[in-house]
């Protein structure tokens, strides 16, 4: 083979190359760790992995459980909301900063510094404001308005929405950073245009760019969503799960049979359900998205 | 291998046994003892082991869930610590199953632990005829703390005696404008405040066949139904803003008088001490009801990885000996609110409810064990769940005896 | 816009009055952690959440930073920060430039089952990691990186893969890819294009998902417990072990100071990378 083609081939090869440390980490770390749990779900293991074989008892065991049910609960309302939410304000946010406002740096530091701090604290703080001996409720109530109440933090119904409170406090920020990075790249000459076309700001927004910004919100929507998925700590720090077990989610609920209650078969079982459940909303998606792309790419070939 | 050759090689390894005899004990010691007063306790245990000689290299990883985890995932990594702290329970019944501990049996019978250790610590020390931990301390969880002012108040005069008396307080306070019950709404404060009921009106005998044999038709009896209600009545006396509340908060309650009670282990020692009040002043404490009421042992231990090391073994047990010497254990306890694991020490410099615990502790027959020394963690969990419902929900009392009958099964 | 300040409307005022809105929900538990850092004690036992602190004063800022207890060494969480740091240099720098090679790869050369491992790399973010550790250890104790700043970067690297190379993928795949066709007539290969054209035009991109790894790495603590080994304990083990405790006392200043100590480093990176969010950088590059 001649020295060109060898090389031409060589460099064919680069990508993949390139792909190694995906790879590695796809196959070793990820795809193994899921294996490994897989495996582990259908065992009885308690602190440590056991090798034997109980089929699909822990599972069964699981659907049994009133708390996980509930925490399954809690994840749909608490997903939905704080998504929502989260886009919405962190959209909001980057737009209206978009604005040339004066003292935007400050602004923006004031959005983002709730991501910066660990929970641990800030739950604390937040369980803090929300209760109503302590917190808001009294402080409203001493300024004369007598009737006020806000105990959600205390009722069994509604403290998860006290859980999306604070955990979009946390996370606005951060979607207002990826949105303000996403306008950056909107092309000066289209402001120019919608000027001269006389069409208001609002308009342009909403139209246009909020189209052209797809990527970016596709990438928010992830990332908030990954979020939800394995949100625990807002939980621990804010209300321990309680009143009782009303505020539980599906990751709390794993980690404590992982740690605290050393049972780590039904912990696994709890994360291949999680997984399962977030594949069953995904694949589709993707699907879709995959053959629009395929069928893109033939058009171009 | 010429003469030479083999009397040099005999005099190096001879140098290098030398040289390991020589150096002084080290102890890794990965422990949850992490807040001021704790911190203090295991300084005790530090300058006890300096005092031998040894090395203290402190570990400390906040809270015991995350502390245990930390132990096990580095023994499973190879670079297990010396010494780990675990709680007088369950906990470490996996690891000896699985081979990972070292044995301190040489350093028991030398010392005679099996004639000191109440039989509740003594029976999670020594597993299958090993003694695989050394205890540390033992924490008494279902003390009733009350605020002298509070009562005062209120016009209750005497110490409750009973859970009738102890209601009829509790209206008195509620009636002054107190509230009557401080309590956080965190699961493990609700289990403790029904090992309370469970123990003191239950009786022990109740305890044991629900905690220890987790008999189904005790759990279903009239008895126990009647534990459960008082526990439950109890929540009628909590305020509102209870859920979620750190215990120190609760304690905070009471040392301002804003309430009257609540029930709690005896570390709330340590949030009183720290406001600057005294025992039998400003605050009272009570273990439990009647001269015959359960005293429900809780604790830590530390257990010692497996490790051939010469060194780290000779380090694990002069742990184990300095721990236990009657010294180290008033000087600990002193600062971490507990009582010595040994009641043949002199306790005199303790506080007046330290030392009412260690007079408490030398009958027997008062003797239970918290929850976590008969049931597996999992069965612990899957109790607290169902109580802390009960506690917070409107549940039907039959439903929550069937609960619990499935939660403590095997 | 083309650089004029726009005139005063009430659009303007509508804009200014939803900011200031916003930033008053945003700040007020700030507000409660700095006055509570401030109070002693005993005024926070009184339960005045809102109120101004009496007499403030600093000693829990300088007990947290200094002379708080963490175990039987009583040295405040100042004891980690240098380790942080040098967990968190090679834990950002190295996962950006591996996302955004994965990224750059994943767009515009598409090789064959790139698309397969880059969706299950996201499936996999979806998975709690603390039901992974007990694989990593194994692996990295078979590795001989465990308790290692090796191990604990290796792991940051696993758990950031996902998030690095889904903002460098999607940042990507908006840039049209005349841009990159261009290059490659050009006579540009891989590297070249990677290094010289894509890198500098992902400023934005780079700024957040350095903000988002340096947030997550410095406020890590569950995994460089675990895997950093004992020497490398970051500062959040110290802020933890501050924190938090079962039956220990709780003294609330220490803690709310300790916290803002330990979120200083990512909150001068939010402050610093601002000036990169000034718009126009990229608008000229794409008709180039």
């Amino acid at each position: 083979m001649s020295a060109s083609r060898l090389t031409a081939r060589l460099r064919r090869l680069v990508p993949w190359a390139a792909l190694l440390p995906l790879a590695a980490t796809v196959l070793v770390a990820y795809l193994g760790a899921a294996l490994w749990s897989l495996r582990i779900s259908l065992s009885s293991s308690h602190t440590f992995p056991a090798s034997d074989f109980v089929g699909a008892a822990q599972y069964e065991r699981l659907f049994d459980n009133e708390r996980w049910q509930l925490a399954l609960h809690n994840l749909g309302i608490y997903g939905a909301l704080f998504i929502a939410a989260s886009m919405a304000i962190g959209f909001l946010l980057a737009v209206f900063i978009d604005q040339k406002v004066r003292g935007d740096g400050l602004l923006r530091t004031a959005f983002l510094y709730p991501y910066a701090m660990s929970f641990v604290a800030t739950g604390l703080v937040w369980q803090w404001v929300l209760n109503p001996d302590s917190g808001l409720q009294n402080v409203v109530q001493q300024l004369g308005w007598k009737s006020f109440v806000f105990d959600w933090i205390v009722d069994q119904d509604r403290v998860i929405y006290t859980i999306v409170i604070a955990s979009v406090w946390q996370a606005s920020g951060l979607v207002m950073a990826l949105m303000l990075a996403g306008l950056r790249g909107v092309d000066i000459e289209i402001w120019k245009a919608a000027r001269l076309d006389g069409i208001p700001t609002w308009r342009v927004y909403v139209s246009i760019v909020l189209p052209m910004l797809g990527p970016t919100l596709a990438t928010a929507f992830v990332v908030l969503a990954t979020a939800v998925v394995k949100a625990f700590d807002v939980v621990v720090a804010m209300t321990q799960g309680g009143p009782g077990t009303a505020s539980d989610l599906p990751a709390k609920f794993i980690m404590d049979h992982l740690f605290g209650r050393a049972n780590i078969a039904l912990a696994s079982a709890g994360a291949m359900v999680l997984l399962a459940t977030v594949l069953a909303l995904v694949a589709p998606l993707l699907y879709v998205r995959g053959h629009a792309a395929r069928k893109a790419a033939k058009v171009t070939q | 291998m010429t003469l030479a050759i083999r009397t040099l090689a005999a005099t190096g390894l001879a140098a290098l046994a030398g040289l390991a005899a020589a150096q002084p004990p080290r102890a890794e010691v990965v422990h949850w003892w992490t807040s001021g007063g704790e911190a203090a306790a295991a300084k005790t245990l530090a300058d006890a082991y300096r005092a031998q000689g040894g090395v203290w290299v402190d570990t400390a990883v906040a809270l015991g869930e995350q502390a245990r985890s930390v132990a096990i995932n580095r023994i499973i990594g190879g670079n297990p610590p010396t010494a780990a702290q675990f709680n007088t329970s369950r906990q470490f019944l996996d690891i000896i199953d699985q081979g990972m501990l070292n044995n301190v049996d040489d350093v028991a019978a030398r010392e005679g632990w099996d004639k000191f250790l109440p039989p509740i610590v003594l029976n999670a020390v020594r597993v299958k005829g090993h003694f695989y931990a050394v205890p540390v301390e033992i924490h008494m969880t279902e003390w009733f703390w009350y605020s002298k002012a509070a009562f005062k108040k209120a016009g209750i005069t005497a110490e409750p005696r009973s859970f009738d008396e102890l209601f009829a307080a509790l209206d008195k306070l509620k009636a002054a404008g107190i509230v009557p019950l401080a309590h956080g709404g965190q699961p493990w404060q609700e289990n403790l405040v029904f090992a309370a009921v469970l123990s003191n009106l239950g009786g022990r005998d109740l305890y044991l066949k629900v905690m220890r044999d987790r008999d189904p038709a005790a759990i279903r009896s009239d008895a126990f139904k009647q534990v459960l209600l008082t526990f439950k009545r109890l929540h009628g006396y909590v305020d509102k803003g209870s859920p979620g509340r750190n215990w120190n908060d609760a304690t905070t309650m009471i040392i301002t008088g804003r309430a009257g009670v609540q029930i709690m282990g005896d570390w709330a020692k340590g949030e009183f001490t720290n406001a600057k009040q005294e025992a039998g002043r400003d605050y009272g404490c009570i273990p439990g009801f009647g001269p015959h009421s359960p005293y429900v042992v809780q604790g830590d231990v530390l257990i010692f990885p497996k490790t051939t090391d010469p060194l780290a073994i000779r380090s694990q047990k002069l742990l184990a000996s300095v721990v236990t010497a009657p010294a180290t254990q008033v000087a600990f306890s002193m600062k971490k609110g507990s009582i010595p694991i040994r009641t043949d020490i002199d306790v005199s410099k303790m506080d007046v409810c330290a030392r009412q615990g260690v007079a408490i502790m030398k009958d027997v027959s008062r003797q239970v064990g918290q929850d976590e020394l008969y049931l597996t963690p999992d069965q612990n969990g899957a109790m607290v769940d169902v109580l802390t419902n009960y506690w917070n929900r409107e549940i039907p009392v039959e439903k929550v005896q069937n609960d619990l009958i499935a939660a403590l099964r095997d | 816009m083309n650089g004029r300040r726009p005139r005063f409307t009430p659009a303007r005022v509508g804009v200014y009055g939803f900011l200031l809105m916003a930033a008053l929900f945003f700040l007020a538990p700030l507000y409660v952690m700095l006055t509570t850092s401030l109070k002693s004690m005993d005024e926070i036992r009184l339960g005045q959440l809102f109120a101004l602190p009496h007499a403030p004063s600093l000693d829990a800022w300088r007990s947290a930073w200094s002379e708080a207890c963490t175990g039987v060494s009583c040295e405040g969480v100042r004891a980690g920060f240098w380790n942080s740091v040098r967990i968190a240099v090679p834990s950002t720098v190295l996962p950006i430039l591996i996302g955004a090679l994965n990224g750059y790869c994943l767009s515009f050369w598409r090789p064959r089952g790139a698309n397969l491992l880059f969706g299950v790399l996201m499936l996999g973010a979806f998975i709690p990691a603390q039901v992974m550790i007990y694989p990593l250890v194994k692996l990295e104790a078979a590795a001989g990186v465990f308790s290692s700043l090796t191990g604990i970067v290796a792991v940051h690297l696993i758990f950031s893969m996902p998030m690095m190379t889904l903002l460098f993928r999607n940042y990507y795949a908006a840039i049209p890819s005349e841009l990159f066709k261009a290059a490659r007539i050009d006579g540009g290969g891989f590297w070249r294009i990677f290094v010289q054209l894509m890198l500098p035009m992902s400023l934005p991109i780079v700024i957040v998902a350095a903000i988002m790894q340096v947030t997550g790495v410095w406020n890590d603590y569950l995994f460089g417990l675990v895997f950093a080994g004992r020497d490398n304990l970051p500062m959040t083990v110290q802020l933890n072990n501050l924190i938090n405790t079962t039956t220990g006392e709780r003294l609330y200043n220490v803690n709310m100071a300790a916290t803002i100590l330990t979120s200083a480093v990512p909150l001068v990176v939010y402050l610093v990378s601002g000036r990169w969010f000034v718009r126009g950088i990229t608008a000229g590059a794409v008709k180039g």
